[in-house]
């Protein structure tokens, strides 16, 4: 079930910027990150998930695409859960993502900003930070794992890790 | 390549317009700074969703090397060179007068060579957007980057994400001999630079 077309191939969705996609298991979720921070939800028992690609830290009241702004898609992740019968108890969450890739000299060091207000919101949400790989200087490759919560990393030139 | 626009055309239009007169100036600075080799040509302006913007320009989980100019300021924006590494490294051979290196690590003078290429090709457009809408951009050093396409793409789009749904991008092609390369430049402006680009043309007209 996902909440927007994303593009699936072979059993694995791409969750493009701003997009959450839920699913249960044996699906993928996958995503290319940068400043972007890949939130991933998981309920073990049930097996199910959903991951979404933030893009920015606070719609301050904005309209948006809602699993854009950290705000927003915290919330958002949560309904899409409820609507497959996953409640939002027993849920833990993995981080990854919020690189900041070029020009970190300036004051707007977004990737930082993202994983901040995710924690904030996650923490808000009463949803306990299980695991994080986030921060850096380099982009990401990461897959979800809706059979058991992994999420598998690679880094440009680096051997895959698990979360 | 034919040009693209939405159907908001008039205003897309105004934007191609001012790009391409910048992107004739920029290529001329590339040809001679590739001994008459190597043009630029403006492919597309278009507006793109957010999520569907690596799926639209063709970027996907491939490992790609790249330059990064940043735009420093409110009126500014981000311009990335995107290579793939077997062209870059015979570009960066043929700007330093040897054969393409075989060794999987790029030297120092293939990084330096490849930086100056977009250093030259960066500030021949900022000087011609600056002379075009009449204001003063502050350019970045550039950025050597070896990396997913899609992730340097993503921190280049922060500005205009800030506030829309749908980014401005500006794609320019290589051409060697007139034979068109797999090389792009993707020229993402802020939206102060995009209002400030529609002004100078509608003062213009």
């Amino acid at each position: 079930m996902s909440s927007c077309i994303a593009r699936q191939i072979a059993g694995e969705t791409m969750v493009g910027m701003g997009q959450a996609t839920a699913g249960r298991a044996p699906e993928r979720m996958k995503a290319i990150l940068g400043s972007c921070v890949a939130v991933a939800l998981y309920h073990p028992r049930l097996r199910a998930g959903v991951v979404a690609h933030v893009v920015l830290p606070d719609s301050a009241g904005r309209n948006g695409v809602p699993g854009k702004f950290a705000d927003t898609a915290v919330p958002h992740m949560l309904t899409l859960l409820k609507q497959m019968g996953v409640p939002s108890h027993g849920l833990t969450a993995k981080l990854t993502g919020g690189a900041n890739m070029f020009d970190s000299t300036g004051p707007l060091k977004i990737g930082d900003a993202n994983v901040e207000a995710v924690t904030r919101e996650l923490t808000r949400a009463g949803i306990r930070v299980a695991a994080r790989d986030v921060g850096g200087t380099k982009g990401r490759r990461m897959s979800f794992d809706c059979s058991n919560g992994q999420i598998t990393i690679e880094n440009a030139g680096l051997p895959p890790r698990i979360l | 390549m034919t040009d693209s626009f939405r159907d908001d055309g008039p205003r897309l239009e105004v934007l191609h317009e001012l790009f391409a007169s910048a992107t004739h100036d920029a290529s001329a600075v590339m040809c001679r700074w590739t001994d008459g080799l190597i043009t630029v040509a403006l492919d597309e302006v278009r507006e793109i969703p957010l999520e569907d913007v690596a799926n639209e320009l063709n970027i996907g989980d491939e490992l790609l090397t790249m330059v990064v100019l940043a735009l420093r300021g409110e009126v500014g924006g981000n311009m990335i060179l995107v290579f793939d590494d077997d062209s870059a490294r015979q570009l960066a051979a043929s700007l330093l007068g040897r054969e393409p290196e075989t060794d999987p690590e790029w030297t120092e003078p293939e990084k330096s060579a490849l930086t100056e290429t977009g250093n030259i090709l960066g500030c021949a457009y900022m000087n011609a957007l600056t002379r075009l809408i009449n204001t003063d951009l502050v350019p970045s050093a550039p950025y050597f980057i070896q990396d997913y396409a899609a992730s340097v793409l993503q921190q280049a789009l922060m500005a205009q994400a800030l506030t829309c749904d749908e980014l401005l991008i500006c794609r320019i092609g290589f051409r060697y001999k007139n034979k068109q390369l797999d090389w792009r430049v993707l020229f993402v402006p802020t939206q102060a630079m995009r209002r400030a680009m529609e002004q100078a043309l509608h003062s213009a007209h």
